[in-house]
């Protein structure tokens, strides 16, 4: 799936690309592109991209190379594949079910579940005082 | 009293004058007579031709001068070929252009006398075979037919192939088979046979003239040629009756010059043609897909009308308007039949970025206004600073009712109010109220008693608000209609 989305190799990638992303939500897979489970998952990124592209940017970092195995200690990642949301910057956590809230593990059933999931990333990130993107909720 | 003998004579004067008068206006009615059953006025001839026997009291066109001047004339034309006159002339002074705008006339003309003849025919043969002018509309297959049938009874030995599609054809035999019709007499015959001839005589005539005008209408008409064909253009000049009477007419009716009435006999009329008149045999109509043709069909009209106006003024003689409007119908054609641009996908809007579009105005009020607290309610929220509220089960159980019915409240009584929502609820079923004619209880029986001896049960609820309850001042009721005596 490499040649579909954008696949991060190197940790300066990394770096540059969660501190570039503003006012939009940064979805990290860390995976192999080999293992099922990740493709299926790199299969719905796929398919949602050009929808949710507004708002979201979505890469794929190989967990095979040398210098992103910093990350997977950093974020514990054991699992693969695992996804990790930033906003501006800033790791996003999320109650999924589960006991880790740093990361989401495993796969989406269906597209409509990436979506929600991300919106909500994006409404959250919003109403925070990470930026200063406008909300309608009051009459103005 | 010689005062009055003057009087008495003026009187008389002014009878006899008037008498005179009368009798003038008689004879010249007389004189105009044989022209209006010529004219388009078809009612007087038809209240004339009710106590006619022979059928040249009633047609007298072919018998006039100008008939057979004008039939001369076109053959005479159609004989040398086309010979094309000098532009230079000014097209009113052009023989030719005269004839042709007779031509027009006569066409318009011949085409009632038609009527007439078919009126004469069909009440002649009536006595023979009444059904046959319900299932046969047009009037010269009508004469026909009648030629063909003559006085047979047995329509299995009569051959009607060619003449009318096969389906009318067989519906002609079963009635024929059952009609109610006896044989005519044989002068009877003979006078429905001659008006027969005279009719198909009549109409071949008229497609000489068409025939005529339209190998001219290069030289008439050459942008309406140019846009319709000339086949087509003479056809409607002819109908419109001549080039500027077309002209004059709004597009819409040029749409509808010559549409055939919708055909009986048993055929639906879901397959019926639209409205369209000749115009559905030019080339451009018969072109389009079928689904584009009720557009192509308005617009074709409104061009060649634009194109006839053009003409009736000579404004383009060498038919260039003509040509570019064609070229403007076949590009607009071209452009509906063009697939419409592919659908690109969206992305998803980002989450509530879009102000959500707030609506204000009378009718929302009104609407919020059927939810909005009541002053009952409002009451019953607040309370009064130390003094416990008394509550539904009494001792601080149940619901609260705060203010309601305090000593210290501003009101003395707090009434229900009209609560709008339960008037509009009131009000919607009873404008449901099915197939209740006059009785508005909805306890009455439908059951088919005599008015008087109708069942009603009685409501027990009818009573719950005390004695009479009227409707008008009622808190619940909503507006009566007031109505108009």
């Amino acid at each position: 799936m490499e040649y579909l989305l954008p696949t991060l190799r190197k940790k300066q990638e990394v770096d540059s690309l969660i501190r570039d992303t503003l006012d939009k939500v940064l979805v990290l897979r860390f995976g192999l592109s080999s293992d099922a489970v990740c493709l299926q998952l790199d299969d719905v990124l796929y398919k949602s991209v050009k929808d949710v592209s507004k708002f979201v940017t979505v890469a794929l970092v190989d967990t095979t190379e040398e210098e992103i195995q910093v990350y997977l200690k950093y974020f514990d990642i054991t699992y693969v594949p695992s996804i990790v949301f930033f906003f501006n910057a800033h790791h996003m956590k999320m109650d999924s079910g589960s006991a880790d809230h740093t990361k989401w593990v495993g796969t989406f059933q269906r597209k409509q579940d990436f979506v929600d999931v991300v919106e909500e990333h994006m409404v959250q990130g919003c109403k925070s005082s990470l930026c200063n993107c406008r909300r309608y909720t009051e009459r103005q | 009293m010689t005062l009055f003998w003057l009087i008495l004579m003026n009187c008389l004067i002014m009878k006899m004058i008037f008498c005179l008068i009368v009798l003038l206006i008689k004879e010249a009615d007389n004189d105009d007579a044989e022209h209006m059953e010529e004219d388009v006025d078809g009612d007087l001839a038809d209240i004339e031709a009710l106590n006619y026997d022979d059928l040249d009291s009633v047609s007298k066109l072919q018998k006039t001068q100008r008939f057979t001047d004008i039939m001369q004339k076109v053959e005479d034309a159609l004989e040398n070929g086309s010979e094309n006159s000098t532009h230079g002339i000014v097209l009113e002074d052009d023989p030719e252009y005269q004839l042709i705008v007779d031509c027009n006339a006569l066409s318009v003309d011949i085409e009632n006398e038609i009527v007439i003849i078919h009126n004469f025919i069909r009440d002649k043969y009536r006595l023979k075979f009444p059904e046959l002018e319900s299932l046969v509309h047009h009037p010269i297959d009508y004469a026909r037919v009648v030629k063909k049938i003559a006085n047979e009874m047995d329509l299995t030995l009569v051959d009607l192939e060619g003449f009318l599609p096969s389906a009318i054809i067989m519906v002609v035999s079963v009635t024929a088979s059952t009609t109610s019709g006896k044989p005519l007499p044989e002068d009877v015959l003979q006078k429905t046979i001659d008006a027969c001839d005279r009719a198909l005589a009549l109409d071949s005539a008229k497609k000489k003239v068409l025939d005529f005008v339209e190998s001219r209408m290069g030289y008439i008409a050459p942008n309406l040629s140019a846009i319709v064909g000339s086949a087509v253009a003479a056809k409607i000049i002819g109908t419109a009756g001549g080039l500027s009477a077309l002209a004059k007419m709004p597009a819409c009716n040029v749409q509808l010059l010559g549409a055939k009435k919708k055909n009986l006999a048993g055929f639906s009329t879901a397959t019926s043609q639209f409205r369209v008149g000749y115009l559905e045999q030019t080339e451009i109509f018969q072109s389009t897909p079928p689904s584009l043709r009720m557009r192509a069909c308005r617009l074709l009209a409104s061009k060649s009308t634009l194109a006839a106006r053009v003409d009736s003024t000579r404004g383009d003689p060498a038919g260039k308007t003509g040509r570019t409007l064609r070229a403007e119908i076949h590009k607009k054609i071209e452009k509906w039949q063009e697939p419409p641009p592919a659908k690109q996908p969206k992305p998803l809007p980002v989450p509530d970025s879009e102000p959500r579009k707030k609506r204000g105005g009378r009718r929302l009020r009104k609407m919020k206004e059927r939810y909005a607290i009541t002053d009952m309610r409002k009451l019953a929220n607040r309370m009064q600073f130390g003094i416990p509220e008394e509550s539904s089960l009494g001792d601080g159980l149940g619901e609260g009712y705060g203010m309601l019915g305090q000593a210290g409240s501003g009101k003395l009584r707090v009434s229900v109010g009209q609560s709008k929502l339960a008037a509009k609820v009131a009000k919607k079923f009873k404008d449901r109220s099915y197939g209740t004619s006059g009785a508005t209880s909805g306890l009455t029986s439908s059951l088919a008693f005599t008015p008087v001896q109708g069942i009603e049960l009685s409501n027990p609820q009818a009573n719950q608000f005390g004695g009479t309850q009227s409707t008008y001042f009622s808190e619940t009721g909503t507006f009566s209609k007031i109505k108009r005596t």
